[in-house]
Formats: structure tokens, C-alpha cells, sequence
């Protein structure tokens, strides 16, 4: 069973996976959202940390020139943490910040005063160490690594009163804190989805597995109902269905036996009748289309019952069987042969086996005018090999030659009977040894049928049941 | 009274008995029919039968049980008719100790040419196949086993033989050590193919050969004896 967390290059496929999967992109989206929605809070909230003091110490310096507490001592130069000039320190070369700007007007003019020129500027602190001596020595080759930030307004023309503020290093730590966030939910969320998706997995492996090797042979343990509501229901209808088939499957061999039972004893009627007309080559057809009627009934009846065999596998010399097979062709005086190989010994139903390979040459004899058999070994596979000499098969017509009743449609191979089911019933016995039938146009001309059984073939083992016929 | 076989049909089915038993008088046997298993014991008991001809599927008592009964109570060689081509019905009807069968539909000719040689078989007293069908013969690693028709190695692998083979190694091994010449063979394995020929016998040995013989080529098991016929150079013990 494939375990739900099993992760493959390229598209999951499982269930649990695919859920696993969606919930991640899901989870990993919204995070995304979260990331930069904390980001620009955190932003803003840096922004108005920065802002605040210096403006407010503007206000301040501002109030108390206009109070004249500064009237006398004009000439200094700091007040608080601002400072004045004659001139704008802010110069052309520096970043001009317009959203400072208008954060420091708003503000100044909540505090009821207004000024004619207001500037900001970001600033290298290196150019404002003067300024900043007093500010905070402790760190302050720290501080003139980094920018500042510096506010500038006209109180009169000549008169700039400056405030400066060190702008903060950036938060690190807000990232750091998403990613740990992120991780917990992942956790928390994609344990019970593998989990849930395990637990709908499981069963529907075990329906599948249960599907899949669903052969009428026996009667099958039904699938456990477990996992969640629907399921369990799902399971339970496969196995009624299942339990239905199989019922099905009985009847119809069950039927096909009484069919074969009542047609064979009038076609023995009919034989034996055969024999009391006169005329010899009358006769003789009689008898061969009598037995060409019975070979038809055994071949649908074989491939009737083929689902539930009567014979045990054994081991058996596959060429000794094959040369078994050909030999009663040969006594017929069919061109008939078999290159002989090396033994080998197959786990096999003799007898179906023997059967398949009985029809590939029936038919290589039949529409090909000859049969040359071999048997060899090709890797853990069993090839047996039948080659004709005849005119091949239409390539976009091989497929449906092992389809029950299929002959290839022209009136000369018409007249040479039959109905076809000699290739589908050989077909049918190797996919019961777990093999495989091919045709193949030979290069140079004639069909070879091939037979394909697993060296080890290990054939479904069945109930000592015997389906009379 | 004339000297012909008297052979019992017992066929539930009409529509093949009747024109079975015309067939059958036609061709110099004298036939009484029975309908059933029950008439069938009654028709034994009463008239001197040389050979029954039994049908397997048979409403009531079936050819089978019939068929063991016989067995049990008398020598008369039978015949199965049956309508099952399987394996396993051929050796479940040996078993109940027919001497051969037939599958339905079946050719009336063959029918008459098995019933001749068991007829044969059974005036010549001794060689009877009957019984030889649940027997083992073992020789130099092998065993035939007469009821499915194969050849044991001694790994447990079958292989299957054709009839023609099997009749040749059921010769050989009921004459172990014995020359056996071509008509010899002809003789013993004759019965299923109506006009076997010498050639027919020489294939089928060269066929055994390749089964059995570790190198085909050097015979060491059936030898070629100069002067025409073949030899089992093996002991055999019957299991």
C-alpha cells in the first residue's frame, strides 16, 4: 500500500498526499498574506516610532521660541535634541522624505502652529555627528554606521530649527516570529490532514487491491468496512456487488453446462446417424461438420469455465507437452513441426495449457498452411513460439483477434469454419498462468503466435469443485 | 445361436440408443438395450453380455456407480460414454474400473474398433487393460502412471505422453528386457489408431526417445535392436 505521506517528484498522487499538499499551498498562501499585512503594520508603527519624538521635540523647541525663552540666547544653538541654523542643513543631495513631511505639518498643526517651509530628509549620520555628540554616545559608532532621519522647518527667513532621530535598523525579529508561526501550523494542521488522509486512504487501497484481484475462482474474504462514513459505505457496496458477481458468475456456468449437456447429446445423436447414410463423402462431411460443432461447443465451454479450472497446477515438461500436442496434428498429416530445445519445466494446468497451444496451432494450420513450434526460455518468462507461413494478419487487425468470435473478415478465410475462439480461449488460459498471448507479423512474411507463461507460473489455486458439464 | 458379441447399451437417451444398437447389429453384434441403471442390472443378470456399453449422466443411478457395481459382481468389460472431454472424468471413469471410453459426440467406427480389441483383449484372457488403470510402473528413475497418462521424473515433473506413446511404454514396461519387434508393438499398443503403420511406431519411439532419453541421439533406456524391434533396457518394478 502506498503510504499517504509518500512523496514523489512531480504530482502527488495519493490521497492523504494530495490533501496534505492542498492544505500546505492553502496554509502557505494565507501565511503570505499574513507576512506582508504584519509587515506593513510593523512598518507604519516604525514609521510613527521614528517620527514622534523628533516632531514633538520641534513642537516643543517651536512653543518655547514663541514664548521668547529662547529670546535671549540666540545665539545657541541646541535646544532639547534640535538645533539652529541660519540655513536648511537639508541639501539638494539628500533623500527628501514627503511622507515625513506630511506627518510632521499634520502634526504641527494640531499643536496650532504653522510654519512657512518644512523639510525632511533622510541623512548619512556620519555628516550629522556634530548634531548627534549628545544624542547617545553609547552606541554611537553604531549609530554612524546607519541613516538618520532629519526634520527641518523655517520658524523665520533666516531662522531653521532641526530636529534629528536615528532611524531604527529594521525588525528582523517580526520574520523570524512568521516563520516559527508557520511551522507550528503546519504542524498542527498537516499531522491530523496525512493522518485523515491515511485514514481514508487505507481502506480504498484495500477496495482497490480487493478490485483488483477479484477472480471468480473463489469466493473472497470481504473487505474490512473501516475508515470514515462514506467509505465504510463504498466497501459494503463493493462486496454486495461483489458477493452479486460472483452469483452471476455461477449461474452462467452453471448454464453453460446444461447448454453444453443438451446440445452434445443430440450432436452424439446426430453422429451416429451419420454414419447410416450411403454415401460415403456425404458422410464423411457430416462427420466433420459434427465435429467442428462439438470443437466450437468445447471451445465456449472452455472459455466459460475457464474462470473456475478443475485441474490443479503441476510441474510439467513443457516441450514433452507440446510435442504431445503436435503429435496428433502430425498423424493427421498436418505440416507440422517442432524444433526441439532443452527441457523445461513449467508450474502449469497441463491440460489448459496444452489446449492453448493445440488452438495456435489449429489456426496456424488452418490460415497458414503450416506450424513450426518451439519453446524457449526469455528472461523469467516461458515463450512458446508458432510460426506460419501464411499471409499475416493486418496489423490494426491483430488486437481483435483475441476477442471471442473475431476471424479476420474475408470470405476465403469465411469458408474455412469456425468461429473464432481458438485464439481467445489460448489467450484466456495464458492470462490464467498470469501470461500473455501476442501476434506479430514475421519480417520476411507468415504470423508468429506467441504464448508468454512466468517460469514459475503459480495459477490461482481453486476448490476441489468439479463443474460437470 | 449364432457366435456374435452380445453387447448391453444402457443409455437414458433414446435418441442415441436407438440408432446406437442399429449401428451396432448392423455391424455384427448382437445388442440388447436398457433405458436405465435399473434395467440395465436386470438385463445383466438375464442374458449372457460379453460387453456393456454404459452412459455416464444418467438420471437416477448414474453410469458411474452402475459401472462399480459391475465390477464388483462380474468380468464383463465396459465401455463409458461420456458427454466430459476432461481429464479428470476420464481417470474418475478408469478408476471405477471401465475399460475404456468414449466422449459423446463420438465416432461410431472408433467405437467399434475399441469394443473389438478389448473383445479380443478379453477372449485372450490375461492381457486385459482393465485394472491397469490405477498402476505405477517404475524403471531407472521414472514412473508411468497408467491412470493419467504420464511419465514421473524423479524431480516430480510430469510429461504428458500421446496416446501412441503411451501405449508403446505401457508395452515396454509390461515387457521389460523383452525384444520386441515392430508387429510385436503394433500388436500390443493397437487398439486406438485403427491402421497404425511400422513408421507410425518408429515416430512415436523417437518422440518417446526425446522425452525420456537424457541424449536422444545414444539411447540408453528403449535400445534399437538390429534386426528390427526395440528393447526396455531397464528393470521395472510395478509400484
Amino acid at each position: 500500500m502506498r503510504l499517504p505521506w509518500r512523496l514523489s517528484f512531480g504530482k502527488p498522487r495519493s490521497l492523504g498526499a494530495q490533501l496534505a499538499m492542498l492544505v500546505a499551498v492553502a496554509l502557505l498562501a494565507a501565511q503570505a498574506i499574513n507576512f506582508v499585512l504584519l509587515l506593513r503594520a510593523s512598518e507604519q508603527q516604525r514609521f510613527y516610532q521614528t517620527t514622534g519624538p523628533p516632531i514633538a521635540q520641534l513642537i516643543e523647541a517651536m512653543r518655547m521660541d514663541a514664548l521668547g525663552l529662547m529670546a535671549g540666547d540666540q545665539r545657541r544653538p541646541m535646544l532639547g535634541r534640535t538645533f539652529e541654523t541660519t540655513q536648511s542643513p537639508v541639501t539638494s543631495g539628500m533623500s527628501r522624505r514627503r511622507d515625513v513631511e506630511s506627518r510632521a505639518r499634520a502634526l504641527l498643526s494640531e499643536a496650532g502652529l504653522t510654519v512657512p517651509r518644512l523639510i525632511a530628509a533622510e541623512v548619512p549620520a556620519q555628516e550629522m555627528r556634530v548634531q548627534l555628540d549628545p544624542l547617545s554616545s553609547r552606541r554611537r559608532t553604531d549609530i554612524l554606521a546607519r541613516e538618520v532621519l532629519l526634520i527641518s522647518v523655517e520658524l523665520q527667513p533666516g531662522r531653521w530649527l532641526s530636529a534629528i532621530a536615528v532611524i531604527p535598523s529594521p525588525d528582523y525579529g517580526v520574520v523570524a516570529w512568521l516563520l516559527f508561526q508557520t511551522l507550528v501550523l503546519y504542524g498542527v494542521v498537516l499531522v491530523p490532514v496525512l493522518w485523515i488522509g491515511g485514514r481514508m486512504g487505507r481502506p480504498l487501497g484495500e477496495l482497490r487491491a480487493a478490485a483488483n484481484s477479484f477472480r471468480s475462482t473463489a469466493p473472497a474474504v470481504p473487505v474490512a468496512e473501516r475508515g470514515p462514513e462514506d467509505i465504510r459505505g463504498l466497501i459494503g457496496a463493493f462486496n454486495a456487488m461483489r458477493t452479486r458477481i460472483a452469483g452471476m458468475l455461477d449461474e452462467k456456468d452453471r448454464m453453460l453446462g446444461a447448454i453444453g449437456h443438451d446440445l452434445r447429446t443430440p450432436l452424439a445423436s446426430l453422429r451416429v446417424r451419420a454414419e447410416f447414410v450411403d454415401d460415403e463423402t456425404e458422410r464423411d462431411r457430416m462427420a466433420r461438420t459434427i465435429d467442428d460443432m462439438n470443437r466450437t461447443l468445447d471451445d465456449i465451454l472452455s472459455l466459460a469455465r475457464l474462470g473456475r479450472p478443475s485441474e490443479a497446477p503441476s510441474r510439467v515438461d513443457l516441450p514433452a507437452l507440446i510435442e504431445t500436442v503436435l503429435a496428433d496434428f502430425i498423424d493427421l498429416g498436418a505440416d507440422v513441426a517442432f524444433e526441439p530445445g532443452p527441457r523445461i519445466v513449467a508450474s502449469v494446468r497441463a491440460n489448459l495449457v496444452a489446449r492453448a497451444v493445440r488452438n495456435m496451432v489449429e489456426n496456424a494450420v488452418k490460415y497458414g498452411g503450416s506450424a513450426r513450434v518451439r519453446v524457449r526460455t526469455d528472461l523469467d518468462q516461458l515463450v512458446v513460439e508458432v510460426d506460419d507461413d501464411g499471409p499475416g494478419i493486418p496489423n490494426h487487425q491483430i488486437a481483435h483477434m483475441f476477442e471471442p468470435f473475431t476471424r479476420l473478415d474475408s470470405s476465403r478465410n469465411r469458408e474455412k469454419g469456425g468461429v473464432g475462439l481458438g485464439l481467445a480461449l489460448a489467450n484466456a488460459i495464458a492470462r490464467l498462468h498470469d501470461g500473455e498471448m501476442t501476434l506479430r507479423n514475421r519480417e520476411g512474411g507468415g504470423l508468429r503466435a506467441s504464448m508468454r507463461l512466468p517460469r514459475e507460473a503459480e495459477p490461482v489455486p481453486t476448490g476441489p469443485e468439479r463443474v460437470l458439464t | 445361436m449364432d457366435d456374435k458379441p452380445h453387447l448391453l447399451l444402457i443409455d437414458d437417451e433414446k435418441s442415441i440408443r436407438e440408432p446406437l444398437a442399429a449401428y451396432l447389429s448392423r455391424n455384427g453384434f448382437r445388442v440388447s438395450q436398457a433405458a436405465d441403471a435399473e434395467q440395465g442390472r436386470a438385463r445383466l443378470q438375464g442374458l449372457a453380455i460379453d460387453l456393456v456399453i454404459l452412459d455416464i449422466m444418467m438420471p437416477g443411478e448414474d453410469g458411474l456407480s452402475l459401472c462399480r457395481h459391475i465390477r464388483e459382481t462380474s468380468d464383463v468389460p465396459v465401455v463409458l460414454l461420456t458427454a466430459m472431454a476432461e481429464e479428470t472424468d476420464r481417470i474418475v471413469g478408469l478408476e471405477m474400473g471401465a475399460d475404456d471410453y468414449v466422449v459423446k459426440p463420438f465416432s461410431p467406427r472408433e467405437l467399434i474398433a475399441r469394443i473389438k480389441v478389448i473383445l479380443r483383449r478379453a477372449r485372450g484372457g490375461g492381457t486385459r487393460q482393465r485394472g491397469a488403470a490405477s498402476e505405477a510402473y517404475a524403471f531407472s528413475g521414472w514412473v508411468l502412471k497408467t491412470d493419467e497418462r504420464v511419465l514421473i521424473d524423479g524431480d516430480n515433473v510430469a510429461v504428458p505422453l500421446s496416446t501412441g506413446e503411451f501405449n508403446l511404454m505401457t508395452a515396454f514396461v509390461t515387457h521389460p528386457r523383452q525384444v520386441l519387434s515392430r508387429d510385436q508393438l503394433l500388436d500390443l499398443t493397437q487398439g486406438r489408431e485403427a491402421n497404425a503403420f511400422d513408421r507410425a511406431i518408429d515416430n512415436s519411439i523417437s518422440r518417446l526417445r526425446r522425452k525420456i532419453e537424457p541424449d536422444a541421439k545414444n539411447p540408453t533406456l528403449i535400445k534399437t535392436v538390429w534386426g528390427g524391434g526395440y528393447v526396455l533396457a531397464s528393470d521395472v518394478t510395478r509400484l
